[in-house]
């Protein structure tokens, strides 16, 4: 019933996707708008099919219907229901329904959102292509990776569970939903970018029709990413939070080149320069989402070098080929016809900042692309093995992070085509100084090592900038009576906040690396071990059973408070022992606390791991800012494109410019319509 | 809203009096040889995912295949003691490893990956033997790594002397009635140890 269902669904989507890419091509081919026109209706379609499959696996998954493989293999009648659930996406094929579901949605939603522009042969195009990577991904769901695969042979009275480290912890619920979101958010923008190039017409319209989308996927991709760094540091019991696993790396990298293209899309915007660049990032971001799940295909223990006995290995990677082909083929028969005709004027102007910013990122992202692929190219080439570790990823990555922030300082209060020393002087005077106050505190407060006091200044830097526009934003709004809190909306100032937010994420990374103690203390009952300034008290242990879990506890108040309760845990009829790990989590520092060693002797000591890093804490409150400001980016602020000249190519009025006010930090200056709405001639 | 059939670009400037047309030209064909240097890197990209193979470890010969396994018994890392003796009556994988030795890390995904699909209680062991490693670091390795098999330290190498261990990772098969099926040096994979256990299964009848 269950199977029967899901098979349903799953077949529906496939066939909604083929069929409506058929009918579009067919209508473009044939010269037939109407029916071109048409294509759009069956992205409902689409998205009922991936619902019913959905439901079917959900209600598999609860009603314990162990005759589906799946089922059977990612749940048990012992898992708490909020696991149950969760375990739709702990295997592979599970997790790729999850992420037919959401794209079939995303395509609603774009269909939906540009349904008065259905004439328009851009949105055919963008349209067909979503409907080729929905086929795609349904294809796989119908063949190799079928979810409702029923078992051979007689249906099993229980099921195995789920992966023991997948149901430690609730943020499972949603770590990988949030992750699918970015990932497949990133279609959208792809598919436009396509249909721009096969269009011909690159002009700065579709940038505003996509960089809405980009920014979702984005927001939802940095939610992912930080609860995946905070689900590893509560779960797996090493005291980390990012280790530059392949699997932590597939998710970076498609988030650095969108984050590139969030950028260098406002040059565009308010220039018109970068074009090709522009769809070469967003063709570039796909690719590696696409990329990033041949590598890992998907799940929590797979890892790059598992691929390769999975039946949809090869057509991940053939599916990726086929995204270069068509995204490196459409820029190369294009690439000349779409440059834009002007250049930038200056490098110190806010163009050449933000190109400086995307040749970092860039870099950024070939680095940690290099360093996840260099083993299998090493392997392949030399024959033999070698292994890329953090010391690579830190010694590559921290001179670009710090780069970042100094840009991060800088960019914003630049004005756009060209400045002069005196500008630059008075809007950065105040941020250096605060900047070298910080780094003069921090060496007589005992902090030492160039790298650490380099990124505290230039953090201390780039958040005072930041937050001087901010405060000029919100003064300027309230002084035209608009609000304060337009001050904190909108583009421009939305990136303001999540700049702060990526400082003090920074600073979070900084300490808690650079500052970290790590040991065992070795307790036993009702004594006190003293470790780095912290009182670990060990009160005794305590067994914990539930029908999916069994635990011995050990009762530990850390300086008084408490208990924390780190443990080792045994879930179901499992043989594996997991240890648990408990935190005491503080503005200032962690006390992060795992069972080592369990008393061999009844009333025996207790052998803890202690690691104590501090302004960790930090690290999410950083992330929750970041998140806040792409929401507060996202809500349409006050354009001010027409008002600013510098769009216009007039030599004079650039001149002007130059002189002119600071234009992003004044948002409540501007009233007038986009330029893209005045100047109508189209891109030829 | 925005409206795609706006799209539009800025106004075109004529070409600047002074801009060369050569240089036009030359400027225009840069994406060109950009996407042609992308795809050469990514088709070879490509071919080389495509083409790495399946498994890198290998079959060895070994004085102890065919014979009785050595004892195994001792203090886990965990601070448990174990025997290989309670897991008499089923298959058994030993993996000898360390945590400062790369392939050992390449192959540990795997190992969870192969441990995690045989979890059944009757199904095929896990055991580890730490090789030549600090028993906090092993232990490290292993819990980072997701790794729930029980783990021997081996202080001294004796366990590793007497399987005939030269360099990690190793890993050996053993039957029910504990007799030493097949001993493999290299990384393994799961698919590899899956192969192995069936074929050794159907030879035992």
């Amino acid at each position: 019933m269950n199977a029967a269902l899901g098979h349903a669904g799953v077949l529906l989507g496939l066939a909604a996707a083929a069929v409506g890419a058929g009918v579009i091509v067919w209508g473009i081919a044939a010269k037939r708008p109407e029916l071109a026109r048409s294509g759009s209706l069956y992205a409902p379609l689409l998205l009922l099919g991936a619902v019913v499959a959905t439901v079917a696996m959900e209600r598999a998954l609860l009603t314990h219907d162990f005759s589906i493989a799946y089922v059977a293999a990612n749940s048990s009648r012992q898992t708490p229901t909020l696991y149950t659930i969760t375990g739709m996406w702990s295997a592979l094929a599970g997790s790729i329904l999850l992420w037919g579901l959401v794209l079939a949605g995303y395509i609603t939603a774009m269909v939906w959102r540009f349904r008065r522009q259905g004439s328009d042969p851009m949105v055919w195009w963008a349209t067909l292509v979503a409907y080729v990577v929905a086929a795609f991904f349904f294809g796989l769901m119908a063949g190799p990776a079928d979810p409702f695969r029923t078992v051979a042979g007689p249906v099993p009275a229980n099921g195995l569970g789920p992966n023991v480290l997948l149901q430690d912890n609730p943020l499972v619920a949603f770590h990988p939903p949030m992750l699918y979101l970015g990932f497949v958010g990133f279609t959208i923008p792809f598919a436009f970018a396509i249909a721009s190039l096969v269009t011909g017409r690159v002009g700065e319209g579709w940038q505003l029709a996509t960089r809405r989308w980009t920014l979702f996927a984005w927001g939802f991709l940095t939610v992912g990413i930080v609860l995946g760094a905070w689900w590893s540091y509560q779960v797996l019991g090493w005291g980390g939070f990012w280790a530059w696993d392949p699997v932590e790396n597939a998710s970076f990298l498609p988030w650095l080149c969108a984050t590139a293209y969030l950028h260098s899309v406002l040059v565009q915007e308010r220039r018109g320069l970068l074009r090709v660049w522009n769809l070469s990032l967003v063709v570039a971001t796909f690719s590696l989402t696409v990329l990033g799940t041949f590598l890992t295909r998907s799940g929590v223990i797979e890892s790059v070098h598992a691929f390769s006995d999975s039946d949809i290995g090869p057509l991940l990677l053939g599916f990726f080929a086929v995204v270069l082909v068509v995204g490196v083929g459409l820029i190369a028969w294009r690439g000349d016809r779409l440059r834009s005709p002007g250049g930038i004027d200056s490098p110190i102007s806010r163009e050449g900042a933000f190109l400086l910013n995307n040749v970092l990122f860039v870099g950024f992202a070939f680095v940690v692309l290099l360093g996840t692929v260099f083993p299998l190219l090493y392997e392949a080439l030399r024959g033999q093995q070698v292994s890329v570790g953090a010391p690579y990823f830190d010694t590559m990555t921290v001179p670009i992070v710090l780069a970042l922030l100094f840009l991060m300082a800088v960019g914003p209060v630049l004005p756009w085509r060209k400045t002069d020393l005196a500008t630059l002087r008075d809007r950065l005077v105040l941020p250096a100084c605060i900047a070298t106050a910080t780094v003069v505190a921090c060496v007589a407060a005992g902090t030492r090592g160039v790298l650490v006091l380099a990124t505290f200044g230039l953090a201390a830097f780039a958040l005072a900038s930041n937050l001087r526009q901010l405060a000029r934003a919100t003064r300027a709004a309230h002084r035209h009576g608009i609000g304060a809190w337009r001050g904190l909306v909108g583009r421009a100032n939305g990136g303001m906040v999540v700049h702060v937010g990526v400082v003090v994420v920074a600073v979070a990374i900084a300490a808690s690396s650079s500052f970290g103690q790590r040991g065992e203390v070795t307790v036993r009952p009702g004594s006190v071990a003293g470790f780095d300034g912290h009182r670990l008290a060990f009160a005794g242990l305590a067994v914990v059973r539930t029908p999916a879990r069994q635990a011995t506890e050990a009762l530990v108040r850390v300086d008084g408070a408490g208990p924390y309760r780190p443990a080792v845990s045994q879930f179901g009829a499992g043989t594996e022992a997991v240890g648990t790990p408990a935190i005491d989590s503080g503005p200032l520092d962690d006390v992060y606390l795992t069972v080592d060693a369990l008393p061999t002797t009844p009333g025996g000591a207790v052998t803890l791991g202690v690691t104590v890093q501090p302004l960790v804490a930090w690290l999410w409150v950083g992330g929750a800012v970041v998140v806040l400001g792409a929401i507060l980016a996202a809500v349409p602020g006050r354009r001010r494109r027409a008002t600013d000249p510098a769009s216009a190519p007039v030599p004079a009025v650039a001149e002007a410019l130059g002189r002119g006010p600071e234009p992003d930090a004044d948002p409540a200056l501007s009233h007038m319509p986009a330029a893209s709405e005045t100047v109508g001639a189209p891109a030829p | 809203m925005t409206v795609v059939d706006r799209d539009a670009g800025p106004v075109e400037p004529s070409p600047r009096p002074g801009a060369p047309a050569e240089s036009r030209r030359r400027r225009r064909h840069t994406a060109r040889w950009v996407a042609a240097v992308v795809s050469v890197l990514g088709a070879g990209l490509v071919i080389v995912l495509a083409t790495r193979p399946p498994a890198t470890a290998t079959e060895v010969d070994s004085p102890i295949v065919g014979q009785r396994a050595p004892a195994l018994s001792g203090t886990t890392l965990e601070g448990q003691p174990f025997s290989l003796a309670s897991l008499s009556g089923r298959w058994v994988y030993v993996n000898f490893f360390a945590s400062w030795c790369p392939p050992c890390q390449q192959e540990q995904a795997e190992l969870v990956a192969f441990a995690y699909h045989h979890r059944g209680p009757d199904d095929v062991a896990l055991v580890g033997v730490a090789f030549d490693d600090a028993a906090s670091s092993a232990h490290a390795f292993l819990v980072q790594s997701g790794a729930g098999w029980p783990a021997l330290a081996d202080p001294g190498g004796s366990i590793a002397l007497a399987y005939g261990v030269r360099g990690p990772p190793e890993t050996f098969l053993i039957s029910p009635s504990d007799v030493v099926v097949a001993h493999f040096d290299g990384p393994v994979t799961a698919a590899f140890l899956d192969h192995w256990l069936q074929r050794a299964q159907q030879e035992a009848g």
